[in-house]
């Protein structure tokens, strides 16, 4: 399979590749990927974490509250999740950089919090450990059915957000860094989409010997001037703000000026929004990051991100093997949505772990026809091997899905 | 003892000794300070001021005993009562 | 304005947004009393802020930093920013709705944590904000918008909510008790823990109007003159009184809840610096700073 694996070209487009070539002193770990989730944490500078313990990120949360004490952090377990988040937003306007984790039901109790750092640009990173639906699920299983939530995570519109997904535990260290450093360049909180496999499986993980020598990370600064809010521009790396330096900022969730008091003028809520929507759609080449295999010559595109996508992966090897000429498509960056990774006219078969179809909605918009995107769900398991060749072998050849048991193909 | 004095008292003790100031821009003539005080200072104006109220103005300074009630019941940041310069407290 | 505006308050945001004869502006301007007599400055005094009423004619009107968080999670908010700014003083002035009906919760665990910060709590009554609807801290049996035949449910006092949840200073006053809430906001401001000032205001626009049948600022600020007296102006009772002074003074009694974070983190250090200093045993080699050898918990 590695010769195959050669023989195509294999791109992965992420800014850990560089680090992963830069640290070279370091230890190799078996752990699992809540624990790189906490080590990526505190490796970018992670000092606060304010959560409530749910299935299956609670490990973040404990081990968060012995790691962030050694660092001179605090760890607050708050009466919910409500509280967590909003205290994560509190820590970080007063200049800490915040972190909390959580599954499905409680990023549901964040959104009002969610939005209000995201329209008080404040960094902050919010792991959701996906599980599996309709609604609380299997607390055991793996689910993606928050993709859209995690897009839409507070009320209002007129905002962008950041999502990224890691799939396997070492990617979910880097990422976690690269997280917090979007979250600091943006001013604006990032989702890191994780399911119960990918936090909860033990792999090989390397972790750098000094975290402090790590030039990669992206520092707290302050913005002690005005404007606090430079609504109407896009611009990217504007400091955050501080609460405590006695600058005068005024934070809060009302559509505001440059100084953050609350204003009710449609002149205001254009530049708001201008800056909210624009300071990430005009720097989306920032937030490139992606997975790709034998895309060149490929009649048939698998496409999954997260866990799953390890088996999706696989599938499309084996069909590679069988004659199929398969490609795949690895999402790392979920939102802003990476049309452009859809151009091709060619066939596009989406695996995702929920039935209602989520992400091969996105795909449909983007593809040059929607009629050439197939729908591969399954929820509770991972995609096996076998489905993913039938699938694209299915494709391939006759232009649809076999029937296959709990494989939900019909998208409406 | 009523909290608002409809019958005012005459002036007397430390009258005449303060400085009574009204931001009328910013009144709201909710009529606390008027109804307050003991003696006879405030009045309304007969014009309105930018929000639209006829707001409070200070009628008869040297009336003024400096107990600072009104000072307290503004809900509006209008007023200040200090001692006149020179004169003792 | 007043001096103490000018020197603490925002130019642009006076005149507040607050209706006619609203206690809210009165309350600001004791804080701003207590701040200036205990000589802090502009920029040692944090406001938070919530949403309704108080929430929203306060917010941004204190000069210095300030925020104004979600309905009901103003604490939330404070206890993740006291841990980054642990020396500021924090006044977080919030309404009955905000306080005392969305945000119990954090109300409870922040008086638990004993985080150190001064809540205002500002009652009038009722969500006067949405237009005058009931709260849990509306009198028994008054008619308001949402309550047309009399509030039924029987409404509680804050005061005893953070008292039995660990406030280390428990206050009540009210709109008429100027130099006590003055004073009372300065011994609150003194105790670096959780201290809850609790302090009854009117509302004429919507409380006054459909509960107490006017909306003349005279009767309803006499309303609360009344209720705190126990006594109208014919000498007759009123149908309550409120308890007015200082409910609890535990002040310094306990640590702070950002002192006891700052302890332990340096309890910790200090363990991991006497451990390295031991001579090396050949115990489990662990990941950077010391995780546990065992399996974690699931």
């Amino acid at each position: 399979m590695s010769t195959l694996t050669l023989a195509l070209k294999d791109g992965l487009v992420a800014p850990w590749t560089e680090w992963e070539r830069r640290c070279t002193q370091g230890r190799r770990l078996l752990e699992a990927g809540t624990y790189a989730l906490t080590e990526g944490a505190i490796a970018a500078g992670c000092r606060v974490f304010a959560g409530y313990p749910i299935t299956p990120a609670t490990d973040i949360a404990e081990y968060m509250s012995k790691r962030l004490p050694q660092v001179g952090g605090y760890y607050v377990q708050c009466e919910d999740e409500l509280a967590g988040m909003h205290a994560c937003a509190g820590a970080s306007l007063g200049g800490l950089k915040a972190m909390t984790a959580t599954s499905g039901p409680g990023y549901t109790l964040m959104h009002d919090a969610y939005g209000w750092s995201i329209t008080n640009e404040i960094p902050l990173v919010v792991v959701d450990a996906m599980r599996v639906g309709p609604i609380s699920g299997i607390t055991g299983a793996p689910g993606q059915g928050e993709f859209y939530i995690a897009r839409y995570a507070s009320h209002g519109g007129n905002f962008e957000t950041i999502v990224l997904s890691p799939s396997s535990v070492q990617e979910a260290f880097w990422l976690t860094i690269d997280a917090f450093n979007l979250a600091e360049r943006f001013r604006t909180p990032v989702t890191i989409l994780t399911d119960q496999v990918i936090s909860d499986m033990w792999e090989d993980l390397f972790i750098p010997a000094d975290y402090d020598g790590l030039d990669f990370v992206i520092p707290r600064k302050h913005n002690l001037m005005m404007p606090f809010f430079p609504v109407g521009s896009a611009d990217l790396d504007v400091p955050p703000n501080v609460i405590g330096h006695g600058t005068g900022v005024c934070v809060s969730a009302y559509t505001h000026t440059e100084e953050g008091y609350d204003i009710e003028e449609m002149e205001a809520q254009w530049a708001q929004t201008y800056r909210l929507v624009n300071k990430i759609r005009h720097h989306r080449d920032e937030l490139t990051r992606y997975e790709t295999l034998g895309l060149e010559d490929a009649e048939v595109v698998a496409v999954a991100y997260g866990a799953n996508a390890r088996t999706v992966k696989t599938g499309v090897l084996e069909a590679r093997r069988r004659g199929v000429k398969a490609g795949f498509v690895r999402l790392i960056t979920l939102w802003p949505f990476p049309d452009e990774l859809f151009e091709r006219d060619t066939r596009y078969v989406v695996c995702e772990l929920n039935y209602d179809g989520q992400l091969v909605r996105e795909v449909m918009r983007s593809a040059p026809s929607k009629n050439t995107v197939h729908f591969m769900g399954k929820s509770a398991e991972l995609h096996t091997v076998g489905e993913v060749v039938a699938g694209l072998e299915g494709v391939a050849k006759s232009g649809r899905i076999p029937e296959l048991p709990y494989i939900w193909t019909e998208v409406r | 003892m009523p909290l608002f004095k409809t019958e005012k008292i005459a002036p007397r003790g430390p009258a005449g000794r303060w400085d009574v100031v009204i931001g009328e821009e910013m009144c709201k003539a909710c009529g606390f300070c008027l109804n307050v005080c003991p003696v006879d200072v405030f009045a309304y104006r007969t014009a309105t001021n930018k929000l639209g109220w006829f707001p409070m103005y200070v009628a008869h300074e040297a009336n003024c005993i400096g107990c600072m009630l009104c000072y307290q019941i503004c809900p509006d940041f209008c007023i200040d009562v200090a001692v006149k310069n020179g004169a003792q407290n | 304005m007043n001096k103490l505006a000018a020197k603490y308050l925002r130019p642009s945001q006076i005149p507040t947004k607050a209706c006619h004869g609203c206690g809210i502006g009165m309350i600001e301007n004791w804080l701003l009393q207590a701040i200036d007599e205990l000589g802090l400055k502009q920029e040692d005094v944090i406001f938070g802020t919530g949403i309704g009423c108080v929430g929203r004619q306060t917010f941004a009107t204190w000069g210095g930093d300030n925020f104004g968080a979600t309905h009901g999670r103003a604490l939330a908010v404070a206890t993740g920013l006291k841990l980054a700014q642990p020396d500021k003083k924090y006044l977080i002035v919030v309404g009955d709705g905000d306080a005392a009906s969305i945000g119990t919760s954090h109300l409870i665990h922040a008086a638990r944590r004993n985080l150190g910060v001064v809540v205002i709590c500002e009652d009038n009554m009722g969500y006067e904000s949405t237009g005058g609807q009931f709260s849990p801290t509306t009198p028994a049996g008054y008619v308001t918008n949402s309550s047309p035949y009399g509030m039924v449910e029987p409404p509680f006092d804050p005061c005893d909510v953070v008292k039995a949840a660990g406030a280390t200073f428990v206050a009540e006053t009210t709109a008429t008790q100027w130099h006590q809430t003055v004073k009372i906001v300065k011994k609150a401001l003194a105790n670096d823990g959780f201290s809850f000032v609790h302090v009854r205001f009117p509302c004429n626009e919507n409380f006054g109007a459909y509960a107490l049948g006017t909306r003349d600022t005279l009767k309803n600020l006499e309303w609360i003159y009344e209720h705190t007296q126990g006594r109208k102006a014919d000498g007759t009772e009123t149908d309550f009184t409120w308890e007015t002074g200082i409910k609890h003074d535990a002040s310094n009694s306990r640590p702070e809840f950002s002192k006891i974070m700052r302890d332990m983190n340096a309890r910790v250090r200090a363990d991991a610096e006497a451990k390295a200093a031991k001579p090396a045993d050949k115990g489990h080699a662990d990941a950077p700073a010391g995780r546990d050898g065992g399996h974690a918990k699931h």
